[in-house]
């Protein structure tokens, strides 16, 4: 630092001092902080409704859209606009609370980027043209569906236009899902989505199961999560290859290599039953598993300790109930279930679960199966035409399934969207979809909630674009001209849903109807489930990603699988790990980075045996040595102004299928090599550092005496 | 570094700093007599307090003439027909913001009054075809700014022992100047936070940063 230049320090002193000295006169400075007289308009009502004040807002209630939960928002409208979200507090499922996608909500209604008209071939064309089309091309033969989770009577409506159209296929894709628990689940308990009680639980061992982050319904979670932790408080533990939310938040985080969390969970069984004396009754399958994996193996397999796991069994036995709960894979997810029947959590932490007894409305929940299907089904020119919504396969499939390909192969594709993305950029017709917060729909949340409770979407504004569709609308029209019966009375959706919803309730009265829209939810009648006894399953878990560097994409809160990408709020929302923003990165565990001769910040280029990404090297202690971890979401080519940043690891994951007894697509299978790629620039990130250097902004104690005294130990 | 920061000379920050108040106050300063002589006919003119029992501000500020779609006369109805202004701005008792009267309350009188003026006729095509009239803002505080009109309403009109609310727009007159005398509105006082702090001190207002810059 030369003498001449100002320090940081003395910079903002001046600066205070000089704004105060322009304050102190400048309160008076007119016009060119004001506005110029007659610059901007400003229109009144013709006729407004009796309670609209201007500058007063009326909160509406409705439902979010933005991850699978759906969860019951409250929109503020003001002067016909929503400006502001909040949780519904009447709804059990968040009971007042959104997690941040759910407050970015309001982005994706504003998006400048949003698509304002039909297209035929990228050319703007009118809805009876495009609807013609559609027509003429997708009335029969094999006519697919694609989408993210669908409940409701969009479902329903989905379900009779398949059903009018002949033999089609509705492929559900999710890429962050829960399909091991729930696989799990129906396996070993006949009950594919049990309830959790995190509440009465003393000990919580999660096996890559990111509960605050991701999972399921994280809000849902992050309420009970606040009752686990409150006095006395519970003990969390994750298993992991690389830090999550709620791997941060856990007093015991262990790191596992990459895809060996069910060794762990082996481990761990093993355990309870040679230390602690526990036991499995008529599961002989299940306990040679457990018998036949030593402590000494799991340290060879997984790089778990025995000390560590020894602390994990003696936990759960000395805090019981506890309970175990997985999404890491199909195997752990197996195992996990096994663990709570050795526990005794069944029927404490872990009952059965509940649901709408209207099986048709209940969510269809995607998985990363039936993107592998689709593509598969549609490169063996099994499917003619395809309508895709709330999916972009083009954007998460990788690259061994060669979605391009696969979606050529279909000879007429429909995208039904709010925004151009890599998807709807390879369909021949693209229909102008509304909103979320100007859409009607009837939502049943994955889970939790008060069984038999369906949310209730109403729109909070006008459609911001006149040329826009709802879903529900759409599918009405498709429905109609695919001959499904009795659709033929309704004229719009609206008229649908009224209708179908107040047979459900019971009254066609007007003030009953008000007090659904009021509500955002109403209730039906709902159907419980039932445990069966424990299942007898083969446990085990495939062998792939036990030996050398494996690349481990996951999904943060935020941009979640890259629907969020063009969202500028979420964007710069910081990562809850790294807290970079605006770009992609790599964590790299010290020792791998010191091997590679690695400084932060440098660019290397990541390959596997489908393909190479570059991006830079984040350094970090929360990541297993063995693994490379790259969020997903960003690395859009076609999503936006604000989506063209970073890079997408989902395309070179190594399209494994079949982890464990499933068709899922394994994530943390994939060998990759790091190679430097020359240049070293900054990370942007929140804070920058780890370090207080000596500021004692945030008081800290030794780890081992937090273990003391938070009973971790 | 340590070494580094004893070997250099201290910055005279006392010194800048009073630099930079002189700059910051003179610029200021300088754009407010700049400011003045742009619009010299409104020195020096103070209306007489009309509000019993509060200070009445005396700035003025000589604003533009502003065309509107609708040649509206406040002096008319407000001054000539003795409409109060709270029947129109029905909203400024209610909200933060008072609020352009909804086309409905217009067409309330002029179905009957005055059809046959070229004004009213323009305002019956926009009403009859579904259009509010696309007005021209002329009074305005930035979004930075919190000021509500409910609470000085309830303050020197409700609240004020001494005044009915057939004065309301005496109360009005404290920021905007007396509309009774002219035609289209005009911004008639420099709503500027100088303004808002005199009055404040002078009314006993409350003088926290944040109950204005929420
Ligand atoms: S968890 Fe999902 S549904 Fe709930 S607020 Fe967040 S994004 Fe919306």
């Amino acid at each position: 630092m030369s003498k001449t230049k100002i320090n940081r320090r003395n910079f903002l002193k001046v600066l205070g001092l000089g704004g105060a000295g322009a304050a102190l006169a400048g309160c008076d400075m007119p016009s060119t902080v004001t506005l110029e007289e007659g610059e901007e308009k400003i229109y009144s009502y013709l006729a407004p409704e009796e309670y609209v004040i201007p500058g007063v807002g009326v909160w509406y209630a409705s439902t979010c859209l933005q991850c699978p939960a759906a969860c019951g928002t409250h929109g503020r409208v003001r002067e016909g606009r929503v400006l502001k979200l909040e949780g519904n507090p009447d709804s059990a499922v968040n009971a007042g609370k959104l997690c941040q996608m759910g407050q970015a909500a309001l982005q994706a209604h504003f998006n400048p980027d949003r698509i304002t008209a039909p297209l035929i071939n990228g050319q703007p064309a009118s809805w009876d043209d495009a609807l013609a089309l559609i027509n003429e091309k997708a009335s029969g033969g094999n006519v697919a569906w694609m989408t993210g989770t669908v409940s409701g009577h969009q479902r329903v409506l989905l379900d009779a236009h398949l059903a009018a159209t002949g033999k089609g296929h509705h492929y559900a894709v999710e890429t962050v899902n829960a399909r091991a628990w729930t696989d799990a689940g129906k396996t070993v308990l006949g009950d594919a989505m049990p309830t959790l009680h995190l509440d009465k639980a003393k000990a919580v061992l999660s096996l890559g199961a990111d509960l605050l982050g991701t999972w399921i319904s994280p809000v849902t979670f992050m309420g009970q999560y606040g009752k686990f932790r409150a006095a006395p408080r519970g003990v969390l533990i994750m298993v992991e290859p690389a830090m999550s939310l709620t791997g941060a938040n856990a007093d015991q985080w262990v790191a596992a290599k990459p895809g060996t969390e069910a060794a762990v969970a082996l481990g761990v069984g093993h355990l309870l039953m040679t230390k602690h004396g526990l036991s499995l009754n008529g599961m002989p399958n299940a306990t040679s598993a457990f018998q036949s994996m030593t402590p000494a193996q799991v340290h060879e397999i997984a790089g778990v300790s025995e000390a560590a796991l020894n602390k994990i069994a003696d936990t759960l036995v000395s805090h019981s109930p506890s309970l175990v709960i997985a999404n890491a894979s199909h195997a752990a997810a197996r195992i996990a279930m096994v663990l709570n029947i050795m526990l005794g959590n069944v029927g404490k932490t872990l009952t059965p679960g509940a649901s709408i007894a209207a099986d048709p409305l209940a969510p269809m929940m995607g998985s990363s199966k039936d993107l592998a299907e689709f593509a598969q089904n549609a490169a063996a020119g099994k499917i003619d035409a395809v309508f895709i919504s709330g999916a972009n396969p083009a954007f998460v499939a990788p690259q061994g399934l060669d979605m391009a390909a696969a979606l050529k192969a279909v000879g007429f594709k429909v995208a039904i969207a709010t925004c151009h993305d890599e998807t709807t950029k390879a369909c021949d017709v693209v229909l102008p979809l509304s909103s979320a917060l100007e859409d009607w729909g009837t939502h049943v949340p994955a889970y939790g909630g008060k069984p038999g409770v369906v949310h209730l979407q109403q729109p909070l504004m006008e459609p911001l674009h006149a040329d826009t569709r709802g879903l529900g609308d759409i599918l009405l029209t498709l429905g109609k001209s695919a001959g499904v019966d009795g659709l033929d009375a309704f004229e719009d959706y609206y008229g649908y849903l009224r209708t179908a919803v107040s047979a459900m309730i019971g009254s066609e009265l007007e003030g009953d109807w008000h007090r659904v829209l009021q509500a955002g939810q109403f209730e039906t009648r709902a159907a419980s489930r039932a445990f069966s006894a424990g299942h007898d399953v083969a446990l085990g878990f495939s062998e792939t990603a036990v030996s050398g560097l494996h690349l481990v994409t996951v999904a943060r809160q935020g941009l979640y699988d890259g629907r969020h990408a063009n969202s500028s709020w979420l964007q710069e929302a910081p990562d809850q790990i790294s807290k970079a923003v605006w770009d992609s990165w790599a964590e790299i565990h010290p020792k791998t980075a010191a091997s590679l001769n690695l400084k932060d910040g440098d660019y290397v280029r990541l390959t596997t045996a489908s393909g190479a990404i570059t991006t830079r090297v984040f350094i970090y202690k929360g990541v297993h040595p063995n693994a490379v971890c790259v969020p997903m979401g960003r690395g859009h080519t076609d999503y936006g102004r604000w989506a063209n940043n970073g890079v997408n690891p989902l395309t070179i994951v190594d399209a494994h299928l079949g982890d464990w007894q499933s068709s899922e697509i394994i994530a943390t299978a994939s060998l990759v090599k790091i190679d430097a790629a020359g240049e070293n620039r900054h990370l942007v990130r929140l804070m920058d550092t780890d370090q207080q250097y000596g500021r004692k902004l945030v008081a800290t104690i030794p780890a081992q005496q937090f273990g003391r005294t938070q009973g971790g130990a | 570094m340590s070494t580094e920061r004893s070997k250099r000379k201290p910055f005279p920050w006392v010194q800048a700093a009073v630099a930079a108040v002189v700059v910051g106050a003179s610029i200021v300063l300088g754009a407010q007599i700049f400011e003045r002589q742009l619009h010299p006919e409104s020195a020096g003119v103070a209306p007489a307090p009309r509000v019993p029992g509060a200070e009445f501000p005396t700035d003025t500020f000589a604003g533009k003439d502003v065309e509107q779609p609708i040649n509206y006369s406040h002096k008319l109805h407000a001054g000539d027909l003795g409409i109060n202004c709270l029947y129109c701005h029905t909203y400024a008792r209610r909200s933060k913001v008072a609020g352009i009267p909804p086309t409905a309350k217009c067409m309330g009188c002029h179905t009957v009054v005055g059809t046959d003026k070229p004004e009213i006729e323009k305002l019956t095509q926009m009403w009859q075809s579904n259009q509010s009239p696309a007005w021209n803002k002329v009074n305005d505080v930035p979004d930075f700014v919190h000021f509500s009109h409910e609470r000085h309403l309830q303050k020197f009109l409700f609240d004020n022992p001494e005044m009915d609310i057939k004065n309301a727009p005496d109360v009005c007159a404290m920021c905007h100047g007396d509309m009774n005398q002219v035609g289209v509105a005009k911004k008639m006082k420099p709503l500027t936070m100088g303004f808002c702090v005199r009055c404040h001190e002078s009314n006993q207002g409350p003088s926290d940063c944040t109950r204005c810059h929420k």
